[in-house]
């Protein structure tokens, strides 16, 4: 595969940033918002990528992190700043990943899937039963939220940070790491490779990142409560955009991420029953004719021509 | 006393349909490698299936069940052939099998549970049947509880006999024990493969059926089923039918004294906490030597 190098990949996502950091003084709000959600999207898949794509694990707990940051932002807003709440909610989305990670890694397939699945609903659970039984409320209002040019910065410096952390990891012996676990864990471990270690901090620094854009976005909503934010709609969601783009690479997901948030803004609202009927049947098609993504069709082409 | 007898009775009737749920979708996984996550949303076309019948038709809802039967059993025949006999002929080992099934699940559980929407609507739906207070001991249960326990104790240990007693039982034990001897042996993949599959849907439509006679169902019902249908073959461990029913009670048991000594809401972090303590501490399920 002829991968640009790292350097190339930097100055393009940084080149990038900068122009799309100019979009809230260029386009109307509609169009602004849109852009965030490609932008949430975006970020959520590349770093589920960069861990599950190169282990091969198929994990279902982006919804739980994202919610987990979010529940940072809604809790601590009234005390700390805006930027403050968001690396916080990557921190506390990472520690808690490094906990459960700990716990559950060694796992594989269906029973892991299955596993990070159910810690999005144990967490949603959790969260519901602690704030009705100590603060007797079911959701929370989101006082003084930031203007929207500000949280659609701040998401855009999370999904380039995303990107630039995800290139350098791939480039880095974390990386090779990752990828020797993906393609056998055991010949990986014979290597000297620390695979324990390798796929906590792999899947810790994934979750910091759903986390923290959990955080960012929440204060869109003004109202949140659990159902919203660990709704497993945005764990399936970010894992079906990652492995239409294929998630063993970088471009993939992003060019997707921006597919498919188009495609759910504009068919979901209108028809919300058959966009997901769409959905499944595209994800069936995929599996069986496309294991490999979108981006295996642009490599396939790369290496004829 | 009779208090303890309730909530006994409660726990064993939950989970008898646990059980049933669970062992089509063990017997699956176990043979085929596929993890069909839309498991839950077939028990609910069956819930709704028998629904239709008893409420458009007027038909008794235990003499549908056989209909239930047969119509998801084709309808597993089909799913598999469409979906899922391409990725076992082609995947490269049984990893890729298993994720890839599992994707093709997510796209099977979108697309049952939304055609279920447009088709039926969100409203919850039910209907009344045999809901008489019967008496046994000192504690009064409805009648169609006792039946919906009596069907799913039925359907599961007519699934152990036949697993044990008949020729086609013994050639998915053989497969299950070891893939490779049992073709060498002469039994055929491309006929049981199908069979089996349509087997666990038949399994998931009879439970869907018989919680429809108790409950309200609504196209949202099958989820939390199949995460419990994994608990449950997570207790009772891979394959094993037995542990099947053995695990689903327990669940059934554990989550009622649960509740009632905690509270109904934490239900779910019950089953939870279950599904992690046992994947932590016995792998391969509680009853594995």
């Amino acid at each position: 595969m002829s991968a640009p190098g790292l350097r190339s990949i930097l100055a393009a996502t940084g080149v990038s940033a900068v122009v799309l950091a100019a979009m809230p003084w260029l386009l109307p709000d509609f169009w602004l918002s849109l852009a965030l959600t490609c932008l949430m999207y975006a970020a959520l898949a590349v770093s589920w990528a960069m861990f599950c794509g190169a282990t091969n694990y198929l994990s279902l707990a982006t919804s739980a992190f994202f919610g987990i940051g979010a529940y940072v932002t809604a809790w601590g807003l009234t005390t700390l700043s805006y930027p403050v709440a968001v690396i916080l909610g990557g921190l506390v989305a990472a520690a808690f990943a490094v906990l459960v990670g700990a716990a559950v890694l060694h796992l594989r397939g269906a029973y892991f899937a299955v596993l990070t699945f159910g810690l999005g609903e144990l967490v949603r659970h959790a969260v519901t039963y602690f704030e009705k039984s100590y603060f007797r409320t079911v959701g929370r209002v989101i006082a003084d939220a930031p203007s929207s040019t500000t949280v659609y910065l701040t998401v855009l410096l999370i999904a380039a940070a995303a990107v630039c952390v995800c290139a350098m990891v791939r480039a880095s012996r974390l990386g090779l790491a990752l990828a020797g676990i993906g393609a056998d864990e055991e010949r990986a471990q014979t290597l000297g490779v620390n695979t324990r270690r390798a796929k906590i901090l792999g899947f810790a620094l994934s979750a910091f990142f759903a986390g923290a854009i959990g955080a960012a976005i929440a204060v869109r909503w003004t109202y949140i409560d659990p159902t919203a934010v660990f709704n497993p709609f945005i764990g399936f969601q970010t894992v079906l955009i990652a492995m239409v783009g294929g998630a063993h690479t970088l471009i993939g997901p992003l060019v997707s991420s921006v597919v498919f948030s188009l495609l759910t803004e504009f068919l979901r609202l209108q028809f919300p029953y058959a966009f997901l009927i769409l959905l499944g049947t595209l994800l069936i098609l995929l599996v069986l004719y496309l294991p490999g993504g979108l981006a295996s069709l642009l490599q396939r082409r790369w290496a004829r021509g | 006393m009779g208090f303890w007898l309730d909530l006994t009775a409660s726990g064993l009737i939950t989970g008898g349909i646990y059980a049933v749920v669970a062992v089509g979708l063990n017997l699956q996984y176990g043979l085929m490698r596929i993890m069909n996550i839309a498991h839950g949303e077939f028990l609910m076309v069956g819930a709704y299936l028998t629904w239709w019948a008893h409420t458009a038709l007027g038909v008794n809802p235990l003499a549908f069940l056989p209909v239930v039967m047969v119509l998801l059993f084709l309808a597993g025949v089909v799913v598999y052939r469409v979906c899922f006999l391409k990725i076992t002929r082609s995947a490269p080992s049984v990893e890729v099998v298993e994720a890839r099934s599992l994707l093709i699940g997510f796209g099977l559980m979108y697309l049952v549970q939304n055609v279920a929407y447009l088709v039926w609507g969100a409203d919850l739906r039910g209907y009344s049947f045999l809901t008489d207070p019967v008496e046994i001991g000192e504690t009064r249960f409805t009648a169609n509880r006792l039946v919906v326990f009596a069907f799913a104790l039925g359907a599961s240990l007519a699934l152990l006999a036949v697993l044990r007693f008949t020729l086609i039982g013994k050639a998915v034990r053989a497969m299950m024990q070891s893939p490779v001897g049992a073709q060498l042996v002469g039994i055929n993949t491309a006929t049981l493969h199908p069979v089996v599959f349509g087997a666990g849907l038949a399994l998931a439509g009879v439970a869907g059926a018989l919680l429809s006679m108790v409950y309200e169902i609504s196209p949202s019902m099958g989820e939390p089923y199949t995460v419990t249908a994994l608990i449950v073959i997570t207790l009772g461990g891979l394959g094993s039918a037995a542990g099947c029913l053995a695990g689903g009670l327990l669940l059934g048991l554990v989550e009622a004294f649960g509740m009632h000594f905690t509270n109904p809401s934490l239900k779910m972090l019950l089953s939870y906490g279950v599904f992690i303590a046992v994947l932590l501490a016995r792998p391969k399920g509680l009853f594995s030597k």
